[in-house]
């Protein structure tokens, strides 16, 4: 059985998916990958489509003018940018499933950075995009080789630039992470990934090419998918690996989304001292996913409590820095109101 | 009835999606979403400035292969330029008659639905989805907070509730 029938079958709904019963839900892995999931022109498909649905074609529209611009802004001055997260996400998904995105994510070369960040900065057909040095954190293989593989795609009238599959799931995985696994609804971005990848996906392009630990994440979190949305790991080359998740990070995802408060920066959090105090107490200890990740650790049975020390050693001056900061910024603001 | 009026459909700052039997249509100037049915959508379309109420009448009836009135593209044109859908805005011209007595008049002699013009509004996934985190409305909309919905009612918990 697929994502899809799992998921979204009749009565099940969840939050950012809009279940519904009458509709089944194109799944078979490979149809979707290369087409944006949505065909409006089915009229099959659209005849008896909800208002969240009708809402989600209007802001991908919308979302795709924004791209669309900002691609072409920041060509007009030589530089290319690659797309991550967002619309190349939701181009996995199925037929019905919105995948709303806020921002626009685009990830440009060091070198072009500073030059990218002054057009953000000013240029009115950029607002909303999210800059990117490069990917820092989400990914380890070098700028050069991950726009090799990289590749050009329709959008409306325009080409946009994406990652190569293999390099974007890598991608999807580690920023899923690196937020600690709190956004349950986040977990459909690699589950689809997985489930609706193209044909000639290779997976030593999405492995091998990364260290030991950070391999153990991204099978690890593949694994998550499969356990609790259901994802087949059925002709994967890790599926056994992929079921062997340690204990800790089921606990900790777990843990999270029960809980009703989310990770935010602690310096968003001043003006309340409720909120602030409980960003404090989330915080310890720190979430074991986000220290062993920030730690550059691997994901095993042992005990997290080394990565977890270590975490919130190099946390702590970076977050007082910021927390500094707000408070000065908070308390320009109200002297001006 | 001033039937010799020629309204222009807006086209600057709206996007439009068109669907099976509706056209649903983004107010960038606003934020507000609208969905025009199949009869609000062929009278929106006829309305290019040339055409008068009269004409895009008869337009309407090709298209639909129905009669239809003046009185039915009256009850489109005064959605349309409620809503801001059309390049200048049209008084309504029902002849004293109010909107509720068009329709059931309208309705009642009409074999084609009477053009409807519906408010999309913006589901929670959506919103939830497009949470920033902001101290002050200050930071709603700017850079880190890009992705805010709305520059007014951003709240310390990083919920944006649509403008």
């Amino acid at each position: 059985m697929s994502v899809n029938d799992q998921l979204h079958g009749p009565g099940r709904l969840r939050s950012g998916v809009i279940a519904d019963s009458s509709f089944n839900f194109p799944s078979s892995r490979g149809n979707l990958c290369c087409s944006f999931a949505l065909d409006v022109h089915n009229e099959n498909n659209l005849r008896s489509m909800t208002d969240d649905l009708k809402w989600y074609l209007l802001t991908l529209k919308k979302a795709e003018r924004n791209i669309v611009a900002a691609f072409q802004a920041l060509r007009s001055e030589a530089i290319e940018p690659i797309l991550i997260k967002g619309w190349a996400a939701a181009r996995n998904y199925p037929d019905r499933v919105p995948r709303y995105f806020g921002d626009t994510d685009l990830a440009v070369s060091a070198a072009d950075y500073a030059k990218a960040k002054s057009l953000v900065e000013t240029h009115p057909g950029l607002r909303g995009v999210d800059l990117h040095r490069e990917l820092r954190h989400l990914d380890t293989l070098d700028w050069d080789r991950l726009f090799s593989n990289s590749k050009l795609v329709n959008m409306d009238v325009a080409h946009v630039r994406i990652l190569a599959p293999e390099d974007h799931l890598r991608v999807m995985c580690v920023h899923w992470l690196t937020n600690g696994g709190e956004h349950r609804d986040r977990l459909f971005d690699i589950a689809y990934a997985v489930e609706n990848r193209p044909e000639e996906f290779d997976w030593s392009k999405c492995l091998d090419v990364i260290s030991g630990n950070r391999r153990s994440w991204i099978v690890s979190t593949i694994g998550l998918a499969h356990r609790y949305l259901d994802l087949s790991l059925e002709g994967l080359p890790f599926a056994h690996e992929a079921t062997e998740i340690p204990d800790w990070l089921t606990r900790s995802v777990e843990r999270s989304w029960a809980s009703e408060s989310r990770l935010r920066g602690i310096d968003e959090s001043i003006t309340d001292p409720r909120l602030f105090l409980h960003q404090v107490r989330n915080r310890l200890p720190p979430n074991p996913i986000q220290s062993t990740v920030f730690c550059e650790g691997k994901f095993d049975n042992s005990p997290r409590i080394g990565y977890q020390l270590r975490d919130m050693a190099g946390r702590i001056v970076p977050s007082i820095r910021r927390l500094r900061k707000a408070v000065i910024d908070q308390y320009q603001w109200s002297r001006t109101k | 009835m001033n039937n010799s009026e020629r309204p222009t459909a807006r086209k600057s700052g709206l996007v439009v999606q068109e669907v099976p039997d509706e056209v649903l249509v983004y107010d960038l100037e606003s934020n507000k979403a609208h969905c025009l049915n199949q009869s609000a959508a062929m009278i929106w379309k006829s309305c290019d400035g040339n055409n008068s109420v009269s004409e895009i009448a008869k337009l309407v009836e090709t298209q639909a292969g129905e009669k239809i009135t003046e009185d039915f593209v009256w009850l489109a044109i005064d959605q349309l330029s409620e809503n801001n859908l059309l390049e200048q805005q049209v008084a309504s011209n029902f002849q004293g008659q109010s909107r509720r007595d068009v329709i059931k008049k309208i309705g009642l002699a009409s074999m084609v639905a009477i053009p409807v013009i519906a408010s999309l509004v913006a589901p929670q996934s959506a919103l939830a989805a497009a949470s920033c985190a902001c101290n002050n409305p200050q930071q709603c909309g700017n850079p880190p907070n890009s992705q805010c919905p709305s520059t007014i009612n951003c709240t310390v918990l990083g919920v944006c509730a649509a403008a």
